[in-house]
């Protein structure tokens, strides 16, 4: 079955048709074309399809599509500001060496988020729970567990 | 060795930006105009006669395009001794085995109409392990070779020995020796970007494949046999690659369902993409070979090693990739780590109707180096001798050559040994902390560090070319796969020719624009491409500073009569007192021409972009791009001796760990690691150490949880539910690296290769933390909790696996 | 993937009327982590899902006069990870929170979902039977009270009816005196447990007066181990008592091998677990444990 879903993403306000059986990563990917977000397993085991619904960390593969009504959706497309002017978790990934083949990357700040969104200055210890539904095969974590917790720095500093 | 402006300080990677916003393109994220969508129908049984295949109720599903099999298609052989075909016709020999395949208009479409194909199989009997595989009697996985010749047995016909010395006068010579088994899983490299691509062909029949590869070059020349078996002879092939989302040796090969794309792009005349999902990454990619090696190693009285020989019996699988020269590899250490006079070593790579393997991250040396290192703390244990001692008594030096030909030219091992030693606190530590379940351990490592000449070439080309604005793009044929290639040849282009890391852009991932390289393997990419990189700027400054010669006095002049214009009263340096210039007098730095004898004076020196322009915009003008193709100064093995030095230069390496073991439930829980590594010199800390950091975790994982599990060839962990990679929370103690700089003669700017050593040693290094914990030692990779718990409690109720 | 229809009930009434309608092929979704796992693996194929998550009803925590805290079935997992009510009051049940896979998983999850979906392995189910927590079910024919422990049939089976749904969770007060603690045995972190144990413990004047102990993985349901409870009801848990426990747990459960761990291995385990669990629980009623344990 078919049906017309409305909803926000990334603060716009959008209309889609979307099957019964899709999820929200093939509504964000293959309707309105936002590719940042990745497919890694479709099963919530990887997290590279992590965004935020209503401000909560979901994996969007395991998002049933018509559950998107009228939510708010924010992918990693939508953490940048004007003149691609980045996220403090971006450019803290970027300086920091938080990001090698860069495929679990989009997920991986989108955990971020969520973790300082609600625990605004993480232990290493709370921010490797934050992230660990997302995998990352080449980095060993380490400078991204860096990455997260300078961003936090960096974002107190402008508090 | 002068001082490096950018070489040695961390420099984030030029890639970063559009990976952490997401506009990074995968092959996931491309669409073609017109593009369909492939699916591939695999084998339901492990060793099976193919009767019939019914592909009608398929062919009618609306918005299918195509549907082929190997009947309706040409042959093409594949594999790296062509035991392979895209599309199998007479029988499938492994549960991944391609027998059909889709496109339609869209990936769902595609899906559904595989799921129509109706194939009758012959069930034929399996061989799942390799001692069946062995017997005289064994059912054959390939009745004919390559060449359709009459096969006698399932072993695949490449063969690797190699002998030095006398082992057996050595054996019957040595005070001490110690013999055992030891066994590692299949692994799956686990790219979080599954493998893809599209092929599509343009008007003239040439295609054009977008393919997640680490060898564009090599995967060029496999395409173009397969245009050939096409009836395509002539067209050429122009291989694109995408951002890759993680490599790890899968991208090796060429693989069967990038012909299948071919072969459907070709019957449909529009672009088809095959994207795996990460049920198929799992069960239709080959993962590292598991292995059984059989060590017997010697010293004498004092802990000199007398005399190694190790077996290794590889399972293949039903076809043979280049994870078939693996061996190569693991003779580097077996001939090579520490001094030992007495070498032998033989491997048998067997067929079975197991998934077909292929080399990961390390080609070998890990499946070495858990033996050798396991073993070799078993044989220090029974001579009486510290480990770390005994690893220092026959640590290689500088400037040997080993006995199979390799020319150690740099060599840090004893730093790394005494690194990982002081950070374990390896005096105060060692032996104990048995009574609480806490032990330390280390291992090492011997791997190629200046490429490796596993093909006729080893080489890699750059073309630099310089811009009107002084910006500098560099091209190469190298793959970046998340490493930091692009980062570390922008820094040694700015090094190199002179101007900053922000003026440098690397151009790379296309066969039709990039020149010649044989592959992003062998911890490669860095020394080749950046030792080519100085070849080129050498070139390019030679051209500057003939522009220079011409032109340089003139632009100091007018700058200096427009500042006279602006300054009233502005005097500047006596040009004439400078005379002729000549190319040699001249220097470039941060992107300004300069005269080399007076590099502090402001005013005498031109924007790089200036000359540029210049020479440029004239009658008869110029522009600079100059090119380089660099093959490091090594040989090819000798096929009936296998000796030739096979790299520029070799790594070592030392890690270490303190692990805990809880004796009530076996589980391993690190709470230390310390790892040193030979580097020869640091080009940018920060990917370098993502690159040990990496390493080290997937070594972890190889160590601790990875396992690969099938049951008569079928996968029963093809998810990353059942198959565990660590994740962040298992990363909870810390991680000590230190970089020890031996500068090589022959790296670029002294470094040497650095991808794949790092998790070379990790598992044996575990292993040997556990024996020291605990006193049971692990032979099997991985060290779970119930192998461990197994072993203690075997050896409470006396039995004997105690090392 | 096959297709299937998908529906959101804005009431009770409404999910019981599309479930009816589907005659048996329809399934109930509530976080739908595990039911969409399975459809996609193709060891599902509904013809519809029926939406839990636009029911108001199934949601809220409220505790009554006499302590008892009733939580709706559609509340987050993540909201027993965080909630004060749950962390302060019922840790372990937060433990056993945590450790149920990662956090995008919990920001959906519900505890109603991971009961219902029957899962020998289910991370809430240990504590919700050592804290004999009941279960409303509610079908077209009206509501029924279930103890936890006789709600398990099997791997995926429960005792509702076709059309039931858990509608609230109701977990009796604690008395004082009462420790509680949750573990569970994993190859990494991130996993389903190879074994998971609650212990509840209440104690009066060093003894134990009361004994909950429940595991999960280790039988076809999560499971309350009944003999070793009661040998240790009434008794002080010393170092002797404890030794003992192991092997009593040994005894009551019956696992299986999978690609996970081995019969053998779970067995063992479980009781070591078993043990600590106990340990931990006593713990919390005597922080400085020198009343046992000597």
């Amino acid at each position: 079955m078919k049906k017309r879903i409305q909803f926000t993403v990334n603060g716009h306000a959008v209309a889609v048709k979307a099957e019964s059986h899709q999820m929200l990563l093939e509504v964000l990917r293959d309707t309105l074309h936002l590719t940042g977000t990745k497919y890694g397993c479709g099963e919530g085991e990887c997290g590279a399809c992590t965004v935020l619904v209503d401000g909560a960390s979901v994996d969007s593969c395991l998002y049933p599509a018509f559950e998107i009504e009228g939510r708010k959706v924010t992918t990693i497309e939508g953490l940048m500001g004007a003149r691609n002017q980045l996220h403090t978790l971006q450019k803290s990934f970027v300086e920091n060496g938080g990001i090698q083949c860069g495929y679990c990357t989009p997920g991986m700040i989108m955990s971020a988020k969520a973790l300082l969104d609600e625990t605004p200055h993480p232990g290493a210890d709370e921010i490797r729970r934050g992230i660990s539904g997302n995998l990352c095969r080449c980095t060993g974590y380490v400078q991204i567990i860096e990455s997260i917790a300078k961003a936090a720095e960096k974002e107190q500093g402008n508090e | 060795m002068s001082e490096f402006h950018y070489i040695g300080k961390t420099h984030p990677r030029p890639d970063g930006p559009d990976k952490a916003t997401g506009r990074a393109l995968y092959i996931h994220d491309l669409v073609r105009p017109g593009m369909l969508h492939g699916k591939i129908k695999f084998s339901e049984y492990a060793h099976a006669r193919i009767k019939h295949i019914d592909t009608s109720r398929a062919e009618k599903l609306p918005g299918v395009r195509a549907v082929i099999t190997g009947y309706n298609t040409p042959q093409i052989r594949i594999g790296f001794i062509k035991d392979n075909f895209a599309l199998k016709k007479d029988k499938v020999r492994q549960f991944r085995d391609e027998v059909a395949a889709v496109a339609a208009v869209d990936a769902e479409t595609a899906a559904e109409a595989v799921e129509l194909i109706e194939v009758e199989y012959e069930e034929l009997p399996c061989v799942f392990s390799v001692e069946e595989a062995l017997r005289p009697d064994a059912t054959l996985i390939h009745e004919l070779d390559p060449k359709e010749r009459p096969r006698k047995d399932n072993i695949v016909p490449v063969p690797w020995k190699f002998t030095a010395g006398d082992v057996d006068k050595a054996r019957d010579a040595s005070a001490v020796v110690v013999e055992d088994y030891y066994d590692t899983p299949l692994i799956l490299q686990s790219c979080m970007g599954t493998a893809g691509c599209i092929a599509e062909f343009d008007l003239m029949n040439n295609l054009i494949i977008h393919t997640k590869t680490q060898i564009p070059f090599l995967a060029q020349n496999d395409f173009n046999a397969a245009l050939a078996d096409m009836g395509l002879q002539g067209r050429r092939t122009r291989v694109i690659v995408p951002a890759v989302g993680g490599s790890f040796g899968t991208g090796l090969d060429t693989h069967a369902y990038e012909y299948i794309a071919i072969l459907l792009a070709y019957t449909t005349g529009k672009p088809v993409k095959i994207v795996f999902d990460r049920h198929e990454e799992f069960t239709a990619l080959s993962p590292r070979q598991s292995t059984r090696a059989h060590i017997i190693q010697g010293c004498d009285s004092e802990g000199r090693l007398t005399f190694r020989q190790m077996r290794m019996v590889l399972d293949n699988g039903a076809y043979t990739s280049w994870g078939a020269t693996t061996p190569s590899v693991m003779m580097l250490p077996v001939s090579s780590l520490y001094r030992v006079p007495n070498i032998h070593f033989e491997t048998t790579i067997v067929y079975t109707n197991n998934t077909y393997c292929q080399a990961m991250r390390g080609y070998g040396n890990p499946q070495a180096a858990w033996a050798i290192e396991s073993n070799l703390d078993q044989l220090a244990q029974k001579a009486g001798i510290d480990p770390y001692q005994f690893r220092m008594t026959n640590a290689n030096v500088a400037d040997e050559t080993t006995p199979m030909g390799l020319k150690i030219t740099t060599c840090g091992f004893k730093d790394c040994l005494e690194s990982v030693a002081r950070e374990l606190d390896w005096g105060e530590k060692r032996g104990k902390g048995r009574n609480r379940g806490r032990g330390v351990g280390m291992a090492s490592l011997f791997h190629v560090g200046g490429a490796a000449r596993v093909y006729r070439s080893d080489g890699t080309g750059v073309i630099m070319k310089l811009d009107d604005f002084g910006h500098v793009s560099i091209t190469s044929g190298a793959v970046e796969m998340g490493q930091g290639f692009t980062s570390v040849l922008t820094a040694a282009t700015a090094e190199a020719l002179g101007v900053s890391p922000d003026m440098v852009t690397v151009i790379i991932g296309d066969t039709a624009i990039c020149p010649w390289d044989v592959g992003t393997h062998a911890s490669r990419g860095a020394f080749t491409a950046c030792n080519a990189a100085i070849l080129a700027a050498d070139k390019a400054r030679q051209k500057v500073f003939e522009l220079a010669a011409e032109h340089f006095i003139a632009r100091v002049s007018a700058a200096m009569k427009k500042r006279a214009r602006k300054e009233p009263g502005f005097e500047g340096p006596d040009l004439d007192s400078i005379g002729t210039l000549s190319v040699s007098d001249f220097d470039l730095r941060h992107n300004f021409v300069f005269l080399k004898d007076r590099p502090d004076d402001p005013l005498l020196r031109v924007p790089l972009e200036e000359l540029l322009r210049e020479a440029h915009y004239r009658e008869q003008g110029t522009i600079i791009v100059t090119e380089a193709f660099y093959d490091p100064c090594h040989e090819m093995l000798d096929p009936k001796t296998c000796r030739g030095n096979i790299s520029a230069a070799y790594v070592f390496g030392v890690q270490g760990a303190e692990v805990e073991v809880d004796e009530e439930t076996g589980k391993v829980t690190v709470l230390k690691f310390a790892a040193a590594h030979d580097v020869g010199k640091v080009l940018n800390p920060q990917t370098l150490k993502g690159q040990l950091y990496g390493a080290i975790v997937q070594g972890l994982g190889y160590a601790l949880c990875e396992e690969y599990k099938t049951d008569r060839g079928r996968s029963l962990n093809p998810n990353f539910l059942d198959y565990k990679i660590l994740a962040a929370p298992d990363v909870d103690f810390p991680i000590h690296i230190e970089c020890i700089e031996t500068d090589d003669p022959k790296g670029p700017f002294g470094a040497k290769g650095v991808g794949e050593p790092g998790l070379v040693p990790t598992a044996p290094a575990i292993a040997n933390a556990v024996f020291d914990a605990v006193g049971v030692r692990i032979k099997s990779l991985p060290i779970t909790p119930e192998k461990v718990l197994a072993a203690l409690r075997k050896r409470k109720s006396g039995g004997s696996n105690v090392g | 993937m096959k297709k299937y229809n998908y529906h959101r009930p804005q009431t009770l009434k409404e999910a019981f009327r599309l479930m009816e309608k589907y005659n048996g092929l329809a399934r109930y979704i509530a976080g739908g982590t595990d039911i969409i796992v399975r459809i996609k693996k193709g060891v599902a194929s509904p013809e519809a899902l029926i939406s839990l998550r636009g029911l108001e009803e199934l949601r809220g925590i409220e505790v009554d006069g006499a302590g008892a805290l009733t939580v709706g079935s559609m509340t987050l997992i993540r909201e027993l990870e965080r909630e004060p009510v749950f962390t302060k009051n019922l840790p372990a049940l937060s433990q056993a929170a945590v450790a149920l896979a990662n956090p995008q998983v919990r920001n959906v999850a519900t505890v109603g979902g991971n009961l219902a979906n029957a899962a020998p392995s289910a991370d809430c189910a240990p504590p919700l039977l050592a804290l004999e927590a009941w279960l409303t079910l509610e079908g077209p024919g009206g509501k029924r009270d279930v103890p936890i422990s006789e709600f398990f049939q099997g791997p995926g089976r429960t005792c509702c009816a076709p059309l039931e749904i858990i509608t609230r969770i109701t977990i009796p007060s604690l008395p004082d005196k009462t420790g509680m603690a949750f573990l569970k045995s994993v190859r990494v972190n991130q996993d389903i447990a190879l074994t998971n144990a609650a212990a509840l413990l209440v104690m009066e004047d060093g003894m134990c007066r009361k004994c909950r102990l429940a595991v999960g993985a280790v039988a076809p349901v999560p499971l309350r181990l009944k003999a070793t409870e009661s040998a240790i009801e009434g008794q002080k848990i010393d170092k002797e008592l404890l030794g003992r426990v192991g092997a009593m747990v040994e005894s009551e459960i019956s696992p299986i091998t999978d690609v996970r761990a081995s019969e053998d291995y779970r067995r063992v385990v479980t009781g070591v677990i078993v043990g600590r669990a106990i340990k931990q629980a006593l713990r919390k009623v005597y922080p400085d444990g020198q009343e046992v344990l000597g």
